[in-house]
This record gives C-alpha cells, sequence and structure tokens, in this order.
C-alpha cells in the first residue's frame, strides 16, 4: 500500500513537471514572439523570408517606434492619466474606507454595499450614457475627463479593499491615539495608514495599471492625438495598412514594462490582495 | 422647581431625553451620558458623510446615474448628436426579430462558457502544479502569472500578429516544421475564428484563476492531509475529498468575478476579428459598441448592452454578499 502511494505520488510529480513545462511554453510564446518581432529588419518579418528568430538583430523597429510615431506623447498621456487616477483614488478611498471601517453612522451598511455593487458594474454597461455626460462637461478629449471616469471603476475597489484592512488594525491602537488628543484624521494619518502599507500597495498597483491598461474609455472618450493614452494609440496601428508590426510589438513590449514591474515588485501584497477575491481577470 | 421634579422620578424618567436640555443635567448623571452620547454620534455622523462625500460623488455621478441613464436610452431611438424619441420598447422588441442579434446571444453563451470552463480548468491545473514541492517554483510562478499583468489590447494585438496570415508565428511555425503546407487563416476561417478569440481570452485570464486557486490551496491545513493519508485515502481521494470542498468557496467566487468580466469584455474581440468572419465571434458588447460608435445609434447600442445585464444582476448580488461576508465578521 505504502509503496503504491509512494509511487503514485512520483507519478504525479512527473505529471505536474512535464504540464509545468506545456504551461510555461503557452505561457512564454507571445513574450517570446513579441521581443523577437521587434527586433528584426521589415525583411525578416513579412512574406517568404519571414524567420522564427531574428538573425540579424536590429533596433531599427524602436528608432521608427520614437522617430516617426507619437508613442512618447501617448506614454506620458497614460502616466499623466494613471498617475492622478491612482492619487485620487487613494485619498478617496481611504477617507471613505476610514468612515466605513471606523465610524457609526446609519446607511453604512448600505454604502457598503453599493460600493460593492458600484465595483462589479462592468464599464460595457456605462460608456454610452458616460459618453453623454462627459459631453454635457465638456471633458471629452482632456485627460481630466479620463482620470475621473476610471474614478469610476478604482474608488469603489480601493475603498473595498482598505475597509477590510482598516477593520484588521487593532482598535485598541486608535483609541489610544483618540484619548492622547489625536483628532479622527489624525489617528488615521498617524495609526492606521502607517499599519496598512500592504493594503495602499495593493491600492496603488491596481488603480495604476487599471488605468494604464484601460481601452475602452480611451477609445470612446478621446479622439485627440494629444490625449490619447498607449492602449488606443497602439491599437490604431493597425487600422492603417500599413506594415507597422516591428515597431508595433516594440511598442507594446515597452507598455508592458510599467504594469509588469509594478507586478513584480508588488506581487507578495497584490496576491494577498487577490484572495479578498476582487481583481480583474 | 429642581426639587419638586427630581422628588418626583415618574417625572425625570419620563422628561428622560428633553431634560437633558434642563437645568437638573447635573442631577442625572445618566442623562448626561445620553446627551454627550448622541451628540458624539451626530459629529460620528456629519464627519462620516464627509469623509465619504468624494466616494459617494463618484458612485452616484458615474455608475449611478450613467446606469438609469442607460435604461433611459435604451427606450429612446437616440443617435449621435439628434435628440432622441421615446420609443417604449421598440429597440429591445426588433432585437428579438433581428438575425445578428440572435446570433450574437448564442455566442455570447458559446464564448462566455467556454472561456471560463477553460480558464477554471487551467487555472487549477496550474494552481495544483505550483502547490507542488518543487525548486524554484516561485520563480515559475512569477512567469506563469506574467499575462495577469499585461494589458489586455497588448495580449490582444500580441495575439493578432501572432494568428496573421502570411507572416504570423503560427503559420510561419507550422510550415517551417512542415507541418502543414496550407496557410491557415485562423481569424478569418469561420470555423476556426471563436476557438482562436477564445484561446487568446484564456492565455489572458487564466493566471487570475490560479492566483486564487493557489493561494487557497496554500490554505489548506497540512494535518488534513496526514489524517487523510494515515486513513489510506489515494492522491485522487485527498483531491476530491480534500482539496475540492476546501475551494468551493474561493471556485464559485473566482468563477463568477471572472464571468462578469469574460461576459463584458470587447477587447479580444474589437482588436482580433471585429466581430467578423460574417458575425461568428460577435459577443454583445461589441455589438453594443459597434451600434452606438459605428452606427451611431445611441439608444440601440444601450438596449444592447442592458439585456444582458439581469444575468449579470444575479451573479452581482450573489458576490456583493459574499466579497462583504468576511469583512462584516
Amino acid at each position: 500500500m505504502a509503496r503504491t502511494t509512494s509511487g503514485s505520488r512520483r507519478l504525479l510529480k512527473w505529471v505536474g513537471n512535464g504540464l509545468l513545462v506545456v504551461l510555461l511554453v503557452w505561457t512564454l510564446l507571445p513574450f517570446y514572439w513579441m521581443i523577437a518581432t521587434s527586433l528584426k529588419a521589415d525583411r525578416e518579418i513579412y512574406g517568404f523570408e519571414a524567420t522564427l528568430y531574428p538573425h540579424r538583430p536590429t533596433l531599427a523597429a524602436y528608432g521608427r517606434l520614437f522617430g516617426t510615431t507619437p508613442f512618447m506623447k501617448y506614454v506620458r498621456n497614460s502616466t499623466i492619466i494613471a498617475v492622478g487616477n491612482t492619487l485620487l483614488s487613494l485619498v478617496f478611498g481611504c477617507l471613505g474606507a476610514y468612515a466605513l471601517a471606523r465610524l457609526r453612522f446609519p446607511g453604512r451598511a448600505l454604502i457598503a454595499r453599493g460600493l460593492v455593487v458600484t465595483y462589479l458594474v462592468p464599464p460595457a454597461l456605462l460608456f454610452i450614457p458616460l459618453f453623454a455626460v462627459l459631453s454635457t462637461l465638456h471633458l471629452i478629449d482632456t485627460h481630466q475627463g479620463l482620470i475621473l471616469t476610471y474614478l469610476s471603476f478604482s474608488v469603489p475597489f480601493s475603498t473595498w479593499l482598505l475597509m477590510g484592512y482598516f477593520r484588521s488594525v487593532p482598535l485598541e491602537l486608535e483609541e489610544a491615539a483618540l484619548v492622547d488628543g489625536c483628532s479622527r484624521l489624525g489617528s488615521l494619518v498617524r495609526v492606521i495608514l502607517p499599519m496598512s502599507l500592504p493594503a495602499l500597495a495593493v491600492v496603488t498597483f491596481f488603480s495604476f495599471t487599471q488605468s494604464w491598461n484601460e481601452f475602452l474609455y480611451a477609445n470612446v472618450f478621446v479622439n485627440s492625438v494629444e490625449v490619447r493614452t498607449i492602449t488606443t494609440g497602439l491599437s490604431l496601428f493597425i487600422v492603417e495598412d500599413v506594415f507597422f508590426w516591428g515597431p508595433m510589438m516594440g511598442a507594446s513590449f515597452l507598455s508592458t514594462l510599467p504594469p509588469l514591474v509594478m507586478y513584480l515588485i508588488f506581487q507578495r501584497w497584490v496576491v494577498k490582495g487577490l484572495t479578498l477575491g476582487a481583481v480583474k481577470g | 422647581m429642581l426639587s419638586t421634579r427630581t422628588d418626583n422620578p415618574r417625572v425625570a424618567i419620563s422628561a428622560g431625553p428633553r431634560s437633558a436640555y434642563g437645568e437638573d443635567v447635573l442631577v442625572q448623571a445618566p442623562v448626561v451620558g445620553r446627551w454627550r452620547r448622541s451628540a458624539a454620534a451626530r459629529h460620528e455622523s456629519y464627519l462620516a458623510w464627509s469623509l465619504l462625500t468624494p466616494t459617494l460623488l463618484v458612485i452616484l455621478f458615474l455608475v449611478a446615474y450613467p446606469f438609469f441613464s442607460a435604461i433611459y436610452l435604451s427606450l429612446q431611438d437616440k443617435m449621435v448628436g439628434a435628440p432622441g424619441r421615446f420609443v417604449g420598447l421598440d429597440n429591445y422588441l426588433s432585437l428579438l426579430r433581428d438575425e445578428v442579434f440572435l446570433r450574437t446571444a448564442w455566442n455570447s453563451v458559446v464564448y462566455t462558457a467556454v472561456a471560463v470552463g477553460l480558464k477554471f480548468v487551467l487555472g487549477l491545473t496550474m494552481a495544483l502544479i505550483l502547490d507542488q514541492p518543487r525548486r524554484f517554483n516561485n520563480v515559475f510562478r512569477t512567469l506563469l502569472f506574467v499575462p495577469w499583468a499585461v494589458p489586455v489590447v497588448i495580449v490582444a494585438l500580441n495575439w493578432r500578429w501572432i494568428f496573421d496570415d502570411l507572416s504570423g508565428f503560427l503559420n510561419n511555425f507550422l510550415i517551417t516544421f512542415h507541418i502543414t503546407s496550407d496557410i491557415i487563416s485562423w481569424l478569418a476561417d469561420p470555423r476556426l475564428a471563436m476557438a482562436c478569440v477564445i484561446a487568446v481570452v484564456v492565455w489572458s485570464g487564466t493566471p487570475f484563476y490560479s492566483m486564487t486557486f493557489l493561494a487557497g490551496l496554500q490554505a489548506i491545513p497540512k494535518e488534513l492531509y496526514e489524517a487523510a493519508e494515515i486513513d489510506g485515502a489515494s492522491a485522487l481521494q485527498q483531491f476530491f475529498f480534500v482539496t475540492i470542498p476546501r475551494l468551493k468557496t474561493i471556485f464559485l467566487t473566482t468563477v463568477m468575478l471572472s464571468t462578469i468580466w469574460t461576459a463584458t469584455n470587447l477587447q479580444f474581440v474589437l482588436i482580433l476579428t471585429r466581430g467578423g468572419p460574417a458575425s461568428r465571434t460577435e459577443i454583445f458588447p461589441h455589438l453594443a459598441y459597434t451600434t452606438a460608435l459605428g452606427a451611431r445609434r445611441l439608444g440601440m447600442g444601450a438596449a444592447i448592452s442592458l439585456v444582458f445585464f439581469p444575468l449579470l444582476v444575479v451573479l452581482i448580488v450573489i458576490l456583493t454578499r459574499r466579497m462583504l461576508r468576511p469583512a462584516d465578521e
């Protein structure tokens, strides 16, 4: 009996290793093709001479990307919008979450519920009327317009996540601060926030990457090159019937870096935030 | 006056809250307490509402108002830049007679069900593999989760290039190694297009499942497996009688969240196929998008995006309860 169990364990282990290799290939292959394409000259990218790996690696595609396209403008816009949205989400999230976690007032449960519902209402449902809202406010084609609309998903999520975290900070710590004459806001800043750094990291990560990766609103609410973000800018590269895959894959690679680097840094906390059950996928 | 009232206990009691502002405050200690508490409660309430103001404004103006105005829009024949006329349920009724719409409904169900199913199976497999003891497991985990951090638009563009007829990786690879001699039009072939779109959705969405499942697996106490081992349970039995029941809650939450996001994501279809060939990959959110912005029929677009909402409501209601539960304890 014992032998068969250990035998099946060993078998499972090898099946596991085999599947791991398959999954790694499946996961990493698109990255390989993206980077390989960005390092090829056009001759190797298209037609009969197309190659599976760059025979003569060149950075020409990146040269074209920076030289002939508004890519840097897109990067600037995406950065402005993602950073603006992240800052606002952090501030709004902390204030709201503190109220929901620590203050007693009528309507608290209702608002907590409203937050989650809000977070779950998909953007695909809202983009048509939001377009009308932004038009009336003259916010079409502005950074502010996108920062504002992105708040619709980042604020509910941030508030909800921080609320859960704030509740886990021991009440005694805060009471001590209040007795010492700290105001409510003072205790939020001096006691609760320093103890909630992991949650703040998760909120920063999600607000930033969700804004950086967002496509639908950016596509519908912005037309001008001056405000266009990376995601919409890139997808416009293919509309023109020009062969442009080299610079485009270069741009894809570069624009994946910010969320990727953030993911690598925040990994530990992000997975913890995920177990709370709440991330787009 | 003071003495008469305090001498009569009935008066003092019945005058309880009101006497808080009266002269006998100093005598009736408990009432003082109550007075302080209610003022403090009011202060706390004001503070709470003012702290929540930005959040509430966001909810009201960016979600609640647009949501109800979507419903209102769907009852009009509004075009972009022109005032709408109230048409009642006409938009919805004409959808039911529309062949493209009916095909879209079927596509959306298949697309969502198959994508969610595959993500689930692949995600669970990935999580189980990463839960096995192995050297460098954290490196493998990081690598396998990377697609999750990649913007969906870039995922879609990247795969579109992989599927490219003449120069994409797939055809290139298949022809170089003599697996096929003909070029396969992955995204233009009516039989293949949907499968290709789903493959991309699965590639992009699987890590979310593996992450939550892996966290769940690692939270299962090892003693449970030891006990099962002693009782002579095989690896398979341990999986079905220890692992699966323990993960049930996580399974449900993950699948429901992912169903909402999968069913309403239009980026994959928009970039890979634009709904083609011959509406074979057309799904609700993309049809709403093209109707509202391509054909400029805002009312009809809103109606299309609302048709699938009742189904989502069920998921949203259940999920809301679940997501608030740990916080309420």
